[in-house]
């Protein structure tokens, strides 16, 4: 008795009225589910516009439609198809396409959504720490927290890819503002 | 235009701020207590502490015709402060029966109530009852879902706006039979007993409300969100769906308080550190500037300038790193967050100054 922990123990969950025991999806804006499918074929036409070489479009279309109600796997999808348009872009057409993309109808919301897409790409380090190393590691058992979580560029291309990310990034905040940033971490539909 | 007017008190941050109707006192959180400052020449002095609560409090307001002070805090207690024949304030226990930190507290326009929020996903609004000569309560419970931020109360002293951390404004009726008199129908309501929820209202992006506002007239809801958004939501009749609801949203940090100066302004103040001026109407709404700078702000431009090239260069050399004074030293006036923004005079419909206080323990009057 006198060995357990007082502090660990969830009052929240011992009470009935607590939110804790409530389902919090129903106060976050609906989304639709949208399928693995769906986010695949969507992917594939984009691919199609950026191969035409109209980057600027396939970027607008891949914001426009980002898949809020798609499992995980849906989203990494359109993750690599969003950070494959981004590194085709040049530096010198980034801040000319952001302030087409902005200035247009709703183009507020799509650069939100660029900024969480951003975010994300980062959050993943290197494409092949994301699937490899790190996820499953607490910190606790390793004591290696930041070394085990992230690739420093370590995988080939991860370095780059994060440059790519950043000057994004850099773009992006002088044109839609710390706002975005705030709205990037605040907003309940992930991407 | 007029310089503001800037009452530095202390170096501790202040959650809520409150003028007496002539303006002469002003109160402040200060930690676990509530101090009364009075006002000599252009300056404001500490007069009075108010005691009693032990732990941080987080509003106070005064009634602007009868005088009391009502304030909150973290204990989960709310007192209600009014001056003895000896000039002493003496505090009167409200029952609020919660079971968390109160956050926020404003009298309603007529005095006879007031609404406390609370981390326990409970408004009280609290009345007097005059046969055991004491504050009581009743809840607002149904559908808050988390900490409610933010209190404010429609002209007709019955419905009340609340915020709260689950992304939500709400209009709820706070009718309290034998002590108000029955409102005129509005578009918010015909019928409206207790705990009659008006409008509930989510942003597109579900980040946690800050702080609410009727408009002047009562016809218009406001409110601020952690997106850096403001949204505004006209109300088209009871039991419809508004006939506007206009959510804008900024390049700004976002608005920790919002204030309708007139039925097509607001000003919003937050984390930016200063205030902005939005107008609009039902089809729609824009920021319209900085009042900072419409009052001459940056006013230490030339001077600090010019020394600022010199004193880039020398801090590259000495610490490898550019600047020097304005990496300490905000272009604003206030040097931290702002927490409240008040309405502090006002003329034919128009709120012509407004006072702001925040983290860095300043109170600015600003002329608008």
């Amino acid at each position: 008795m006198a060995e357990f922990n007082w502090r660990t123990l969830n009052i929240d969950a011992l009470d009935p009225e607590s939110s804790y025991n409530f389902d919090l999806a129903t106060l976050t804006p609906a989304v639709q589910p949208v399928s693995t499918q769906d986010v695949q074929t969507l992917s594939g036409q984009i691919k199609q516009l950026m191969r035409a070489g109209q980057s600027e479009e396939a970027l607008k279309g891949a914001l426009e439609n980002p898949p809020y109600g798609a499992d995980e796997q849906g989203k990494n999808i359109h993750l690599s198809t969003v950070t494959e348009i981004l590194q085709s872009i040049r530096q010198s057409e980034m801040t000319p396409i952001l302030q087409r993309i902005y200035q247009s109808e709703g183009g507020s919301e799509v650069c939100d959504t660029l900024m969480k897409y951003i975010y994300k790409g980062m959050g993943q380090g290197g494409p092949a720490a994301a699937h490899s190393a790190g996820k499953n590691v607490t910190p606790q058992q390793t004591g290696f927290t930041q070394a085990g979580g992230r690739s420093f560029g370590g995988a080939e291309g991860g370095g780059q890819a994060m440059s790519v990310l950043l000057s994004w990034h850099e773009k992006l905040v002088e044109i839609s503002g710390p706002g975005s940033i705030v709205r990037a971490m605040s907003d309940r539909r992930t991407v | 235009m007029a310089s503001p007017e800037v009452h530095h008190l202390f170096h501790a941050p202040i959650a809520d701020h409150s003028f007496s109707a002539d303006r002469n006192t002003l109160a402040v959180t200060r930690a676990n207590n509530v101090e009364l400052y009075g006002k000599q020449g252009s300056q404001f002095r500490l007069q009075d502490e108010l005691r009693g609560h032990d732990k941080l409090v987080t509003g106070v307001d005064i009634a602007p015709q009868s005088g009391r002070i009502v304030t909150c805090s973290q204990d989960r207690n709310a007192y209600v402060w009014e001056p003895s024949s000896t000039g002493e304030w003496k505090p009167t226990l409200v029952l609020l029966r919660i079971n968390r930190a109160a956050t926020c507290v404003r009298w309603c326009p007529n005095e006879s109530k007031f609404a406390v929020g609370s981390g326990a996903r409970i408004i009280a609004i609290c009345y007097f009852e005059e046969e055991n000569d004491w504050w009581v309560s009743k809840h607002l419970k149904k559908p808050l879902r988390s900490t409610v931020t933010s209190v404010t109360w429609h002209p007709n002293s019955v419905l009340l706006a609340a915020g709260s951390t689950d992304g939500h404004a709400r209009v709820f009726s706070s009718f309290i039979k034998g002590a108000d008199a029955r409102p005129e129908p509005s578009a918010w309501g015909e019928r409206l007993p207790f705990n009659t929820v008006c409008g509930e209202y989510l942003n597109g992006s579900a980040g946690w409300v800050h702080s609410v506002a009727f408009s002047p007239s009562g016809n218009a809801l406001a409110f601020a969100a952690h997106d850096s958004s403001l949204t505004v939501v006209y109300p088209s009749a009871p039991e419809q769906p508004p006939s506007a609801v206009i959510s804008i949203s900024t390049q700004q940090l976002p608005f920790a308080d919002l204030l309708w100066i007139s039925e097509s302004e607001i000003v919003c103040a937050g984390y930016d550190c200063e205030a902005f001026r939005f107008s609009g109407n039902e089809g729609g709404w824009q920021l319209t500037g900085s009042v900072e700078k419409a009052n001459g702000g940056g006013k230490q431009g030339g001077q600090e300038h010019e020394e600022s090239a010199r004193n880039m260069f020398r801090a590259m050399d000495l610490r490898g790193r550019t600047g020097g004074n304005e990496n300490t030293k905000l272009p604003t006036v206030h040097q931290n967050s702002i927490n409240k923004i008040r309405a502090y005079a006002e003329a034919g419909g128009q709120v012509q100054k407004v006072s702001t206080a925040g983290v860095d323990g300043r109170v600015v009057v600003w002329n608008l």
